[in-house]
């Protein structure tokens, strides 16, 4: 088993190290400078003001120069000063961290808390009305544009019936991150409804549950008791891959809601061009990926050491 | 058992609706969709001439909606093509012959399926340009980590059977066997996935036009007229209820046809979804 | 007898003198309320709006020219001038007087004794020296050193040929000599946060990138990233009585929808609109109440490259200017909020001359132009846009009535840093853009100076001999009136030359609460709003 985590994390470095190396030549060439970024709509600068703007970041520098620079601050722990205000991408980033796990905590929590029972109402109601409904509504949750779903929330809510604040972080209080939450939970919470349908119809049609239900168990007690390592094995990979792919995920929800999340920071970077602050962002969104991942691979062994995990 | 769902039926319906709205679009159209912009008639509500509104330029909200339908289909429908070309040859060929090169295909899916979807078109975008090319290139680059999977898992079942052992003691070559004795008994679970991605694929598109990236004006792309309609949502709610619901009725559609597809050609779930 | 009837009689005077007193009182009560509304209430926080990103730049006031940190840079920072809007002009701010020596090089400022920083020291000549030296430093970029640059020896120091900028000169604590290479406004030099007077030991710390440290009306209290700002009121503030308000919020947002929403929930004080808010409001008897509407000194047009065919004829570019139906565009798309244009100047600047008409829509002089130019069938070109409204979406108005004069126009949207990119290396034929055209009219129209490089600013590469002529001329007419007049003349030559097409002068339009008052219209950025200056009545939620 610990060899198994051992070779997920070799994985893992190894993935991160190529992301890093291909972010890092895809932004060398992508066309429009920070310098220019800086000019945006209406300002503009003396080109000897560029000139040592260029100078000061470093950007006149030879690509391979610059790379091998990013690389040895990479193994001290420097993600490099951001572009455009000086300071360690590393600061920039943990307060931004902080926003967007708070969020994709949120959402995934809205997810569980809904989609799971809907799912197993689903189930073991399977058939029924219940249940169409049920997944009617889960579908509904994966073919609406997120974005979408959230302005009119925020129209409803915050203007027409002044329940919640329309935007930002505000002090850090849940107020503002229902709303958020509840536009990112949506299709997580849609899609682990369908999964727990799933995997608890499939412990609900095998043997054993069958020899239970003979045997005069009620329902539900039956399902509870049986349900099964395979299905909570496929309701965690889902809560797993969803989660972790949040933090990159939240992009569109928090460019909507003011959000000051990794995303927006992304966004914002790209925008720049500012691209220390560009590979931070990747950076943090790959390998929180790959961290909840690892941890989702070591709980399924904890519980069944005889799965394989292809 | 074949089992015709709900599902089955409503997605067809849908995805029916779809289909002939972009095929037959200059029939169902009122207006021509970028031509006829007349600033005088600039977002004006749902009217006897102007079914679903005017936008901000003054072209027919529902000719624009019409004609979007052949975009959205078309990005939809190429890109999960690509995806599911790429994505269907690596896992196979992956699955198959295994050893390294099961090894790298593998490690490639790990490192696709750890960035977002966004994110990755967003980067690749941004080299390229804005623009339908770079958009079909990103986002037919980035979703094939499913469809590898699944293809690979059925190669690795289908492997030990009979038949195929037969085959190959027979001398076939490998791509004869990949390409006629395993693939044909897979197709199922891939159309299921496909389809699926369809939906995905719309949807990406919408975000991407949303983030000021997609398809670009004066090209009526329904999600590029709902990030433009964001502004206006208070004032002229109708510029962004539509496209919207259009995005929604059509994602419905292929999610619903997936489903129904699934309950069909897959009774026994071997395309678990993910 | 006498003392019975007396203390009656007193008693009875004492009452009616309570009542007139009384009465009195009241009645000077309700005939002085109208001064109490007017009179600037303490207390309360400001609720404003940073409208313009979704993140700050940077805190370092020095380090980013972006909109965005200018208006919450107004909170925390001040430089040697201020823009008085009042006046439509610079005004001292740090100083009491300036005098200037006869050829107008030679600037000599008394500084205010009573500034402090945040951090409790005084402001001396010394701080102004250090800034200003600060931002020409041959290491950094400063986009101030634009400014600054001006300065007699600023450019031999900023190539580190010399150890000090010779022409700033300290006289003595409080009073500093400034000698300029050339004839300059410093006002409209000195006047914005790039150029603000910092405290060194503090600008030395890491700390002053998140904490900031200035002398300006509010302290810096906390940044929450890509959310808001807020400071405090300094009470050792410069201008006795001010601030008013005892705190600011900044929201940091780039969203006008989210704005608009946030203010019709009372939950910013002002705000900049869009365009589309601004049709609402007007049409909203109780927001429309608010409105305060600003021509800044920003000319939004569409450049050509002149040296390259066809543009390189000046009756292809007037073509387009007589092809297109500016009115509508601006009533329509824009939602009125825009003043279409006349020439390069805008309706605020000082050298605008208003007897001076626009291009008139004229399609058929358009294409007789076109024709006589060589091209009566038209021709295609490609324009380069961002995805905003103001530039893709005018281009996408503009197509049909190209299309009528026979021209086919195709749309490139791309980023702004990627248009900037090609436009200053000449590979841009036609781009949609805003120019700062003020404050200093002569400044303006030097974009138009055919020796100044592209990236210098005559990105469209007009040349010609006779225009800067003028030019010349007006910057050595020491005559104000003379010098009025020629810039007139020169911003005349410029309409009729035609290397843009003249779109229009922005509209901003900022909208306030009944509970906030003496909200300035500032012609330079209207979202920089002075924040010492403004106060909240008792109606204000925050009170």
């Amino acid at each position: 088993m610990v060899a198994l985590i051992f070779k997920r994390i070799l994985q893992s470095a190894l993935t991160v190290m190529i992301v890093v190396t291909l972010v890092f030549f895809l932004f060398s060439v992508i066309p429009g400078t920070f310098a220019s970024s800086l000019m945006g709509d209406k300002r503009s600068f003396d080109p000897r003001v560029v000139e040592r703007i260029k100078k000061e970041l470093g950007i006149d520098k030879p690509l391979h120069q610059r790379f091998v620079t990013y690389l040895a601050g990479l193994s001290r722990g420097d993600l490099g000063k951001s572009f455009s205000n000086r300071r360690p991408v590393v600061d920039l980033l943990s307060s931004r961290v902080v926003a967007s796990f708070k969020l994709a905590c949120a959402a995934i929590t809205f997810a569980i808390v809904v989609g799971l029972p809907l799912g197993f109402i689903a189930a073991i109601r399977a058939g029924s009305l219940v249940d169409t409904v049920t997944m009617m509504v889960a579908v509904s949750g994966l073919s609406v544009p997120g974005f979408w779903f959230g302005l009119i929330a925020m129209y409803l809510f915050s203007l027409k019936l002044g329940l919640l604040p329309t935007f930002g972080y505000g002090s850090g209080g849940i107020r503002n991150l229902i709303l958020p939450a509840l536009t990112l939970g949506i299709a997580p919470m849609a899609l682990l409804a369908r999964t727990t349908r799933a995997a608890v119809l499939d412990t609900l049609n095998s043997d054993f549950i069958r020899t239970a239900r003979s045997k005069g168990m009620s329902e539900t007690r039956v399902v509870f008791k049986h349900l099964g390592r395979n299905a909570f094995v496929i309701i965690l990979t889902t809560i797993g891959l969803q989660f972790g792919s949040m933090l990159g995920g939240s992009v569109v929800v928090e460019k909507l809601f003011a959000w000051p999340g990794v995303g927006s920071m992304l966004i914002d970077s790209v925008s720049l061009r500012d691209i220390p602050s560009v590979q931070g962002c990747i950076l943090v969104i790959v390998l929180f990926f790959l961290i909840i991942n690892t941890l989702v691979d070591i709980a399924y062994l904890a519980i069944d050491p005889r799965i394989r995990y292809q | 058992m074949k089992k015709v769902s709900l599902n089955l039926i409503v997605g067809s319906i849908l995805f029916i609706i779809v289909v002939v709205t972009a095929i037959f679009a200059p029939l169902i159209a009122t207006h021509d969709p970028i031509l006829d912009a007349n600033l005088m008639y600039a977002e004006e509500p749902p009217s006897k001439a102007f079914l679903l509104g005017t936008d901000e330029q003054g072209r027919d909200i529902f000719s624009r909606i019409v004609y979007g339908a052949r975009i959205s289909l078309m990005i939809g429908l190429v890109v999960q093509m690509m995806n599911t070309v790429i994505g269907v040859s690596l896992g196979l060929s992956a699955g198959y012959m295994g050893g390294w090169w099961d090894e790298i295909v593998m490690g490639m899916t790990g490192l696709i399926l750890s960035i977002p979807t966004v994110v990755f078109a967003l980067a690749l975008m941004s080299v390229l340009g804005p623009g339908i090319g770079s958009l079909l290139i990103a986002l037919g680059m980035t979703d094939w980590a499913y469809s590898c999977r699944i293809s690979r898992a059925q190669v690795l079942s289908l492997k030990s059977q009979n038949y195929i052992q037969a085959s190959y003691t027979l001398g076939f070559g490998n791509l004869h066997i990949m390409f006629k004795e395993l693939l044909p008994n897979m197709i199922g679970p891939i159309i299921v996935i496909a389809t699926m991605g369809i939906g995905s694929a719309i949807m990406a598109e919408a975000a991407l036009s949303f983030l000021g990236l997609g398809v670009v004006p004066p090209a009526p792309s329904w999600g590029a007229m709902l990030a433009k309609a964001r502004e206006q949502l208070l004032f002229s709610p109708w510029l962004s209820v539509f496209p919207g619901l259009a995005i929604f009725i059509t994602v419905l559609g292929f999610n619903l046809l997936g489903d129904g597809l699934r309950d069909f050609l897959d009774p026994h779930g071997k395309a678990k979804k993910i | 007898m006498h003392e019975f009837v007396s203390r009656r009689v007193l008693f009875k005077m004492e009452k009616k003198l309570f009542g007139v007193l009384i009465s009195a009182l009241f009645f000077s009560l309700i005939f002085s309320m109208p001064a109490f509304c007017d009179t600037p209430m303490s207390g309360g926080t400001l609720r404003l709006s940073a409208p313009y990103g979704s993140a700050l730049k940077s805190l370092d006031p020095h380090v980013t020219y972006r909109s965005q940190d200018l208006v919450v840079s107004k909170a925390f920072h001040r430089a040697l001038y201020t823009w008085d809007s009042a006046n439509n002009s610079p005004a001292l701010d740090l100083a009491e007087s300036v005098t200037a020596d006869k050829n107008g090089k030679v600037f000599t400022y008394k500084l205010k004794k009573n500034v402090y920083f945040h951090n409790g020291r005084k402001m001396t000549a010394d701080d102004v020296v250090w800034s200003y030296t600060r931002l020409m430093n041959p290491e950094k970029g400063f986009p101030g050193a634009t400014m600054v640059g001006t300065i007699a020896g600023a450019e031999a120091f900023s190539k580190g040929d010399a150890t000090s900028i010779s022409g700033l000169k300290k006289i003595d604590d409080y009073t500093l000599q400034i000698t300029f290479s050339d004839y300059n406004d410093p006002g409209s030099l000195l006047f914005e946060a790039v150029t603000a007077i910092l405290p060194r030991e503090e600008v030395k710390k890491e700390s002053f990138l998140i904490h900031p440290v200035g002398l300006g009306p509010f302290k810096f209290v906390e940044h929450v990233e890509g959310s808001r700002i807020v400071g405090e009121k300094f009470d050792k503030y410069y201008k006795p009585g001010k601030p008013y308000a005892d705190r600011v919020e900044f929201v940091i947002t780039g969203d006008y929808s989210v704005l608009d929403m946030a203010f019709r929930a009372k939950e910013i004080d002002a705000t900049v609109l869009s365009s589309n808010a601004y049709l609402a409001y007007k049409a909203d008897p109780e927001l429309s109440r608010g409105l305060i509407e600003i021509a800044e000194l920003f000319t939004r047009h569409m450049g050509f490259n002149t040296q390259e065919k066809p543009f390189d004829d000046k009756r292809v570019r007037q073509a387009i200017n007589y092809a297109v139906d500016r009115d509508i565009i601006v009533k329509k798309l824009l939602k009125g909020k825009a003043f279409k244009a006349t020439s390069w100047l805008p309706t605020t600047s000082t050298a605008y001359d208003s007897t001076r008409k626009p291009y008139p829509y004229d399609p058929e002089k358009a294409k007789a132009l076109l024709a006589e130019a060589g091209y009566p069938d038209g021709f295609e070109f490609e324009a380069m846009v961002t995805d905003k409204t103001s530039s893709l979406g005018v281009f996408e108005a503009m197509m049909p009535y190209l299309a009528k004069v026979g021209i086919h126009a195709k749309a490139k949207v791309v980023e702004s840093n990627v248009l900037v990119d090609a436009m200053y290396a000449g590979k841009a034929a036609v781009w949609f853009r805003s120019n700062g055209t003020g404050p200093d009219p002569l400044k303006a129209l030097r974009t138009f100076d055919s020796r100044i490089p592209r990236t210098g600013s005559n990105v469209t590469a007009f040349k010609d001999s006779a225009y800067d002529a003028i030019l010349d001329e007006a910057a050595a007419t020491s005559d104000p009136a003379k010098k009025i007049e020629l810039l007139k003349k020169a911003d005349g030559f410029i309409m009729d030359a035609a290397p843009v097409w003249f779109h229009n002068y922005n509209k901003a339009v900022v909208a306030t609460q009944p509970w906030i008052h003496n909200v300035d219209g500032n012609v330079t950025e209207a979202a920089i709003i002075e924040v010492d200056s403004i106060w909240l009545d008792k109606n204000s939620p925050t009170r």
